[in-house]
């Protein structure tokens, strides 16, 4: 039997060493690897995998086009396969990146153009950090629905008018809640555009309120993590 | 290669329609180079298997086909290739039945692999070159129409599926290649062409997308029909439904619905809904009001309820998809959907996929019987027994007597009853002089 080297890649291309961990909550931290060798359209995820393990994740990139460092956010899930081993990892270590992959994002071009509402349920609102990163013009409002609020990932990088934390389990959020109630009773221009990313529950309510409020399902982007 | 050293080479495919495209340009690079083409039971010097694992029955099946293969050819360099080639490499490679094992990227050199192998060169599989588009077009084929490849990969992630890990992230063939390839398989005679790929709807080469691509394929001058093997419901608009009018364009779609249900749709991280979907058929079927839809349906997803697989109920009747292709769900190890809660038993998978079936079958009949007294232009597939087997332009399967009648070759037929049983229902016609 002849033998195969394993993958079909340059290996030295596709591994990253973490350079970084910042803890955000005792469950979330984000992984500061070197700046990304590959051009990504912000919105976009990497796939994450870890050497020596036949599994791999995806992650929506956390970090701005022109950042210095590729930054992936990451929650532990509790009995989650993948996470755990994560969390484990430290500064030096090796991970393996591939990508960029998806289409969530819009094109640089509509970003300073158009008028955005993003929704985001807990590690969610990784893709739109890297768009408010990405394009610092784009008018944005930010809807953030968490269960603490200590799970408003890095919020001083946005401007406070523009980020709306609905916490559902205690009362520190701009809205004390979860987030589709809040939803319920805003009104949005017609003309807005809608990025949800999260869980499919979440997805699915505030895409079921956006359609009674009358917007095309064509104006709706949707990133489903699980 | 000469007569006395004519090597024999045998092929079993298993799975989806790209593999059969790939076998069949690998049958014309082997037909060109001098081996000739065997059955698996004709001791053959080579065997092919072009390996499937998109469910675990296909894992089993490919399984099964490598050993069997392997064991009735016990002197016969075994290749190995295909999706399982890359999902279980290393398992594969450690079985000594097996002499290479070829993963996706590399399946079109397998030839010169071969070759290297019987001249006594030792070449590595690692060493072939790595490109998923670099097929010969089709001129001997195990079928009269013929594939041509546009795109290959899906980094869609849809939880339920392993491509996205096996084939890699998508890439499309440049569009002068991929217009080559066409005229060249005209030249060899085809009068079908399938346009194939993994995700097809979304092929991007420079500003050219799949509509772009599509309307210059119908350009290429010739006497041949047009056919889009399966798509995946991207947002169509109406250039899209424009294309259809042109008359090499054949009116039908394998449009992958999956689930009826917008919930399901959502854990499948499949990002339409049936809204939307809805949308695509109506407008096709207001300009073409006989338009074949078929598709694909999985069911008993995780967490799928019976207000769930209903909705899917509701949706097969109401897009009245002439073909189901049903799927019970089965875990697609390192997929995202294996560690999705709430598996469906066994029980009630096998209940869900027999009324999904029962339903495709009364559709294909209402839609079959819709063609009665009607004609159909059929290309003769094959002739057996007298009958002459093929398919109108609807994609609907048709008989007739074969006097006089020669394959590979586009007869008029007038319809005239609906022959056969469920899966094997057929039209049966009469030439029309
Ligand atoms: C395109 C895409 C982008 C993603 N981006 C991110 C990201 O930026 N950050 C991130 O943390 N995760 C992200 N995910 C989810 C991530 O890929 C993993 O599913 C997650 O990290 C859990 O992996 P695991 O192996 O530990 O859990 P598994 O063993 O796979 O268990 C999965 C179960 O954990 C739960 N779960 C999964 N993800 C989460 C989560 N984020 N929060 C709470 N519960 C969860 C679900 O119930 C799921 O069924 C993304 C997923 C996709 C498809
Ligand atoms: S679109 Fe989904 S089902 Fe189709 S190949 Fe891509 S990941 Fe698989």
């Amino acid at each position: 039997m002849i033998s195969m080297i394993k993958h079909d890649i340059k290996i030295d291309e596709s591994f990253y060493k973490v350079e970084e961990i910042r803890q955000l909550t005792d469950e979330t931290f984000s992984l500061k690897l070197p700046r990304a060798r590959f051009a990504f359209k912000a919105g976009q995820h990497i796939s994450l995998g870890i050497h020596g393990d036949y599994q791999s994740r995806e992650y929506s990139i956390y970090s701005g086009a022109n950042d210095e460092n590729l930054e992936v956010l990451v929650k532990e899930v509790e009995n989650g396969y993948f996470t755990p081993k994560l969390r484990k990892l430290k500064v030096g270590d090796l991970v393996e990146i591939h990508g960029p992959f998806g289409k969530f994002g819009m094109e640089p071009h509509l970003a300073l153009s158009g008028k955005f509402v993003f929704i985001a349920s807990g590690t969610g609102i990784a893709p739109f950090r890297s768009m408010v990163r990405t394009y610092p013009e784009i008018d944005y409002t930010l809807i953030h629905g968490v269960r603490y609020s200590n799970e408003a990932y890095d919020r001083h990088e946005y401007a406070s008018d523009r980020y709306i934390l609905c916490s559902s389990r205690d009362q520190k959020g701009t809205y004390n809640g979860r987030l589709t109630g809040y939803l319920k009773n805003c009104t949005f221009v017609p003309e807005t555009h809608f990025y949800l990313c999260g869980n499919s529950d979440m997805i699915f309510d505030a895409l079921e309120i956006l359609k009674d409020k009358g917007f095309e399902r064509d104006q709706i982007h949707c990133e489903v993590y699980f | 290669m000469n007569s006395t050293s004519i090597k024999k080479v045998a092929f079993k495919t298993l799975g989806c329609r790209l593999n059969q495209y790939e076998t069949d340009a690998l049958v014309t690079d082997f037909d060109k180079a001098g081996y000739q083409l065997v059955g698996v039971d004709e001791s053959p010097d080579v065997v092919v298997v072009n390996t499937c694992t998109v469910t675990n029955q296909s894992d089993q099946k490919s399984r099964t086909t490598i050993s069997q293969a392997a064991r009735a050819n016990s002197n016969a360099v075994v290749v190995v290739t295909g999706c399982m080639a890359n999902n279980f490499k290393e398992k594969l490679e450690s079985q000594d039945n097996i002499t290479f094992v070829v993963e996706n990227n590399r399946k079109s050199s397998i030839l010169s692999l071969v070759d290297a192998h019987f001249l006594g060169e030792i070449l590595h599989p690692n060493q072939l070159p790595q490109d998923v588009f670099r097929y010969e077009p089709v001129q001997k084929s195990l079928h009269t129409r013929s594939a041509v490849k546009i795109q290959d990969g899906c980094d869609n992630f849809c939880t339920f599926c392993i491509i996205p890990m096996v084939r890699g992230r998508a890439v499309s063939r440049p569009v002068a290649e991929v217009l080559e390839s066409v005229r060249k398989t005209i030249e060899n005679g085809f009068k079908e062409v399938v346009i194939t790929g993994v995700n097809i709807g979304r092929y991007e080469d420079g500003a050219a997308r799949f509509e772009d691509l599509l309307a210059q394929i119908l350009e290429v001058p010739g006497d041949f029909r047009v056919r889009i093997s399966s798509l995946e419901p991207d947002g169509f608009g109406d250039r899209f439904v424009d294309l259809f009018k042109h008359p090499k364009l054949m009116p039908h779609l394998h449009l992958c619905l999956q689930s009826g249900s917008d919930k399901t749709l959502l854990r499948m991280r499949r990002m339409y809904d049936v809204a939307q979907f809805r949308k695509t058929v109506n407008l096709f079927r207001s300009v073409y009001p006989d338009f074949n839809f078929t598709t694909d349906i999985i069911v008993g997803f995780p967490g799928e309820t019976d207000e769930e697989f209903q909705d899917t109920i509701d949706a097969v009747k109401e897009f009245n998809f002439s073909h189901v292709h049903t799927f019970k769900y089965s875990v697609r190890r390192g997929t995202r959907a294996e560690r999705l809660e709430n598996h469906i038993p066994e029980k009630i998978k096998t209940e869900r996929s027999a009324q999904i079936r029962e339903l495709s079958e009364e559709n294909k009949k209402q839609y079959l019987n819709s063609f009665i007294g009607k004609t159909q232009q059929v290309l003769v597939e094959k002739i057996t027994q007298g009958i002459a087997n093929g398919y109108g332009q609807h994609y609907v399967p048709v008989r007739f007597k074969a006097a006089g009648v020669q394959k590979n070759t586009v007869y008029t037929i007038r319809l005239t009853e609906i022959r056969g049983v469920g899966e094997n229902m057929y039209l049966f016609g009469e030439l029309n002089d």
